[in-house]
């Protein structure tokens, strides 16, 4: 069953088409990733979905109801600019969140919570003695208090170091496991790939990748190959068939042009230099990113 | 209605618990009342030092009757009759020969004694003060100060001369005291209020005699109450929104709660500012009026028409102050659209003299009957002795919650769309579009 349906949904800002007939389906209880470029239209949809903006055209649906000037029950909202209440202490911020959230039990929750992402001995300070991190947790508890069964997160990891981004992480793999439905945007690629079930990329408004990670994968086929070698790049030169390379130093990503051979490729390089590592593989989430997004990348101001 | 709840018990909290609210809650009335209690600190203590004057007599008659009230004065009446402290300036008078050959160059040279504080005044008594009636004939008291538009000193000259010269004419005429006394009797208009019936036992009541100070007093003081209440919850709600925009936190609860609830739960929260603060002073009022035995000067018939009509305007102008603050970018457009948005609080500023002085008249009656005007002026009318007819209050009630109606929907309609865009200057342009087209 979806949770969300949206059906040729579009939004314009003045002369700029920010989300064009976008059509998408999120299966209730999964992890749903929005990746694209800046600009793209990816905090225009999730607006959309919460309501704070109304689409234009197009028919959106939230457990199959359509009732536009009516709030979400049972969601989180984590949105891209944070903004806190910098003069309330953070306990009394919680609280006065978890009952416009309609949450229950909420004493017990905030020091639950507060606890969990090490919180807890700020409860009595004010927001504003918070470093950015700190009020990102912050914030992120405020999304999560009253145990919501929708949570929409818009760049939840951005800002935060490894070991908090980790922790965010398994908190959210740990509601989805209770039943939540989780969407989140990100740029980070590699998180999206771990993460989730489910991909959906938005590029100049309009939907350009949506399915699994492995349904989109297929879509490119076996193209690239991974490669450690002696040389380097310098072995890579003049080798034909190759159509973009990656060069990460001690190893080099390439992708194939269509129809080429990579056992030539490796015939090619084993004439020039001894190879240590060779993967043909499927490209990354990353790799297909760029192969939508690079080419004449165009920000759009209002989405 | 639980969320919009939720956010006034936030927004009233924030507001009530700051030092500034707690100070503003003394200061205002302290700077408000300050002029009245300058007035009477000044009258408590007036300058002692003595006052030199020179008098010009040209009718030669009033030398010895000045001198003779001078010696009253300076003896008796300038003496608490009870403490015996001095409490005013004794006078010192320097009679001057008129200088016939140069009347212009006397006048110069008292003039620079004047300018130089040597002397407080100058004083011409005309040569016909006795008998004025008649052509040619130059009867006149004329005063020279530096300040002689507003300088009560002149009256004692003009009450002992006249008094003396009044005196003397009925001398002439041959009356007795009693002939005279009744001759001069002047008999004042006294003002009265209007025989009424009391509601609740039915009997007549006499008329009562009306009272300056009420009359003026009480209108200003609820005037100048609801402005403040307004100034002190409505205004500042356009810089809370724009503050609450241009942080990001505007989002974080549209994804909660819908734009008219957040615009509600604010303006509420300022409401209830208000009244706490209205109950206080209204209270701090009513108590001390009574203490002082002046409870005849507490509108309590007026108090409900005040309460629910500062309701309904902090209402109005602070819905429409909420959807200007969320089409605001920063300071500047801010103080740009405060001055507008405070126009129907500070147009009845104006026209507190009119509308006390004639609450009845077509300037006042039309004003208050015009919406965004009605609450201070309507309750202005109500509070002064004059009666309104009841219909007018009722029909101007109607007015502002349908215009409120009103502001609160186009204020909604606003905020819904601004609150989100950024970079968007708050011309008349965006707000109609914003208004009407979403």
């Amino acid at each position: 069953m979806n949770i969300i349906e949206l059906t040729n949904v579009s939004k314009v800002f003045g002369t700029v088409v920010a989300v064009n007939k976008l059509s998408l389906e999120v299966p209730k209880g999964s992890i749903y990733g929005f990746i694209g470029p800046n600009g793209s239209g990816k905090t225009t949809t999730i607006r959309m979905i919460m309501k704070i903006m109304y689409p234009d055209a197009g028919q959106l649906l939230i457990n199959g109801q359509d009732d536009q000037f009516e709030r979400l029950k049972n969601v989180g909202y984590l949105p891209e600019d944070r903004g806190l209440y910098k003069k309330m202490k953070i306990g009394e911020l919680l609280q006065f969140l978890g009952e416009l959230n309609e949450g229950t039990d909420l004493p017990n929750r905030i020091n639950y919570w507060l606890e969990r992402l090490e919180l807890k001995e700020y409860k009595d300070k004010k927001v504003e003695t918070l470093s950015k991190g700190m009020r990102q947790k912050l914030q992120f508890i405020a999304t999560i208090l009253h145990e919501p069964q929708l949570i929409i997160l818009d760049e939840p990891f951005s800002g935060l170091d490894p070991v908090n981004a980790d922790m965010m992480k398994d908190i959210i793999l740990e509601l989805q496991q209770k039943g939540a439905t989780i969407i989140f945007s990100t740029h980070d690629m590699a998180m999206a790939e771990r993460m989730c079930d489910y991909i959906f990329m938005i590029y100049q408004g309009k939907k350009v990748l949506d399915g699994t990670l492995e349904n989109i994968q297929d879509q490119y086929g076996l193209d690239t190959l991974r490669i450690q070698s002696d040389m380097g790049t310098q072995a890579l030169k003049g080798l034909k068939g190759i159509d973009n390379v990656n060069d990460f130093g001690k190893l080099q990503e390439i992708r194939l042009e269509e129809g080429v051979d990579p056992q030539k490729i490796l015939a090619e390089l084993l004439k020039k230099t001894r190879i240590s590592k060779f993967e043909i593989t499927k490209p990354s989430l990353n790799d297909i990113f760029i192969r939508i997004a690079a080419p004449a990348r165009k920000e759009a101001p209002h989405a | 209605m639980r969320k919009i709840w939720t956010l006034f018990k936030r927004e009233y909290r924030a507001a009530v618990r700051t030092k500034s609210f707690i100070i503003s809650l003394i200061l205002v009335p302290i700077l408000m009342g300050g002029g009245f209690a300058a007035m009477i600190i000044m009258e408590k203590n007036k300058d002692t030092d003595d006052k030199h004057f020179v008098v010009i007599d040209h009718s030669g008659l009033m030398t010895a009757p000045l001198n003779e009230a001078l010696e009253q004065r300076n003896s008796e009446e300038i003496f608490h009759a009870r403490t015996g402290e001095q409490i005013d300036a004794a006078y010192v008078v320097e009679f001057l020969e008129y200088d016939a050959q140069d009347p212009e160059g006397q006048r110069l040279a008292l003039s620079k004694r004047v300018e130089s504080q040597e002397l407080h005044a100058f004083i011409e008594i005309g040569p016909d003060i006795m008998h004025p009636a008649g052509e040619e004939k130059e009867a006149y008291i004329k005063y020279y100060s530096q300040h002689s538009f507003n300088d009560d000193n002149r009256y004692w000259f003009r009450n002992v001369i006249n008094n003396r010269v009044q005196e003397m004419r009925a001398a002439e005429l041959n009356l007795d005291e009693a002939q005279a006394e009744n001759l001069m009797w002047w008999i004042d208009v006294e003002g009265m209020g209007l025989v009424t019936i009391d509601k609740k036992t039915g009997e007549q009541l006499d008329a009562e005699k009306t009272n300056e100070l009420q009359t003026f007093l009480v209108p200003y003081v609820l005037m100048l109450l609801m402005f403040m209440l307004v100034m002190m919850s409505a205004i500042p709600q356009l810089s809370s929104v724009m503050e609450e925009k241009n942080e990001k936190i505007a989002e974080v609860l549209l994804g909660i709660i819908t734009p008219f609830q957040f615009m509600m739960g604010k303006v509420l929260g300022g409401i209830g500012v208000s009244l706490t603060t209205a109950a206080i002073y209204v209270g701090a009022g009513v108590f001390t009026l009574n203490y002082i035995g002046m409870e005849s000067m507490i509108p309590m018939d007026v108090l409900p028409w005040f309460f629910i009509f500062t309701v309904l305007f902090i209402l109005m102008v602070g819905s429409g102050m909420a959807a200007l603050g969320a089409t605001c970018n920063d300071n500047k457009d801010a103080q740009s659209l405060t001055f507008p948005g405070i126009l129907p609080a500070i147009i009845p500023m104006f026209l507190i003299a009119p509308v006390i002085a004639d609450p009845t008249g077509p300037l006042a009656t039309t004003m208050a009957l015009i919406p965004p005007f009605t609450p201070t002026l309507m309750v202005m009318r109500l509070a002064t002795p004059v009666t309104i007819p009841m219909w007018q209050p009722l029909v101007g009630l109607l007015g502002v919650v349908l215009f409120t109606i009103f502001t609160v929907w186009i204020g909604a309609r606003i905020f819904r769309t601004a609150i989100l865009i950024q970079g968007q200057k708050p011309t008349l342009a965006t707000l109609y579009k914003y208004a009407f087209k979403g």
